[in-house]
């Protein structure tokens, strides 16, 4: 019994190694020579510029988050809270409404996953370790094109909000005869 | 009789009496270090670090915020009618369109291509 645990635990601490290994190996399989070479020579360039996109992307974050935070609570809620205090059915423009919210928390967690990776991106130094630099930027190149996606899908929630009062108001026209 | 004078007793001072004071100090500096340790990591962790945007390398944008929220708000309370829905809408539609007016985070920066470090072998021109 004592051997296959043995065994077991050697081929775990084997398999960790050897992924470490490939990941190292993948990271400088995708980058060229040619590439290395680019990155240390532009190094500070490239920081410059991924300096006035982490300012840029903050201000951003800043006057966007502030635009949906305010037609979330100020207009969607506040349109919501007045149509159940008059005791009308609002279930539908609820549903959208915490659809919204909930895109607007994974805008929140994602923005903040993406300028966690590109401060670490930033902090790597390019003419020294260009391979983990390329790696590091990869990874918040992804992160940004999801926010975007999150952004997009924000966008989305606010037009479907649109057509559920739309709806509301076809059904309240119905309902009451009025024109 | 004869006056004897008063035997002068020397009262055995603990550790904390002699040192209450450099005690008292040294607690309330620590209190405030945790406190503050505490905050800065609160700060850090919600997130409220990123939108501060008074620190250093962003003074570049900092004047750029718009310091007055563009939405107006909607009243809770009221009267549901075609026309308070009316109004609704076209406030809505205005402050929608606001909000979508700027196709934010788009595009690709980070792109190798943009910041001029792609491989030129597997460059598509």
């Amino acid at each position: 019994m004592k051997i296959p645990v043995r065994l077991v635990v050697i081929a775990l601490i084997a398999a960790s190694l050897l992924s470490v290994f490939a990941l190292q190996t993948s990271y400088a399989n995708t980058l060229s020579d040619d590439q290395k070479s680019r990155i240390q020579a532009n190094c500070l360039s490239i920081k410059g510029s991924l300096n006035q996109l982490h300012a840029s992307d903050a201000l951003l974050r800043v006057n966007r988050g502030q635009i949906y935070e305010s037609m979330g609570t100020k207009l969607m809620n506040s349109f919501n809270s007045r149509l159940n205090n008059n005791g009308l059915d609002n279930k539908g423009l609820v549903s959208v409404t915490n659809a919204y919210q909930a895109a607007l928390t994974t805008f929140r967690a994602d923005y903040q996953l993406y300028e966690q990776q590109l401060s670490t991106t930033i902090n790597i130094d390019c003419s020294k370790e260009p391979a983990a630099f390329h790696s590091a930027l990869e990874d918040a190149r992804t992160k940004r094109l999801k926010v975007h996606d999150d952004v997009l899908r924000l966008n989305k929630y606010i037009d479907d909000y649109r057509s559920a009062v739309n709806d509301f108001m076809l059904n309240f026209q119905r309902v009451t005869g009025s024109n | 009789m004869t006056d004897d004078p008063t035997p002068t007793s020397e009262v055995q001072l603990s550790f904390l009496d002699k040192h209450r004071f450099l005690l008292l100090i040294m607690g309330t500096i620590l209190v405030a270090m945790v406190l503050v340790s505490l905050s800065v990591a609160m700060y850090k962790i919600s997130g409220a670090s990123q939108l501060d945007l008074s620190r250093p390398g962003y003074q570049s944008v900092s004047d750029k915020v718009n310091r007055t929220d563009p939405i107006t708000d909607y009243s809770s309370f009221g009267p549901v009618n075609k026309t308070t829905v009316n109004d609704f809408m076209k406030l809505y539609d205005k402050q929608s369109a606001n909000a979508k007016a700027v196709d934010a985070f788009n595009g690709d920066p980070l792109n190798p291509d943009v910041l001029d470090f792609s491989n030129p072998t597997v460059t598509v021109e």
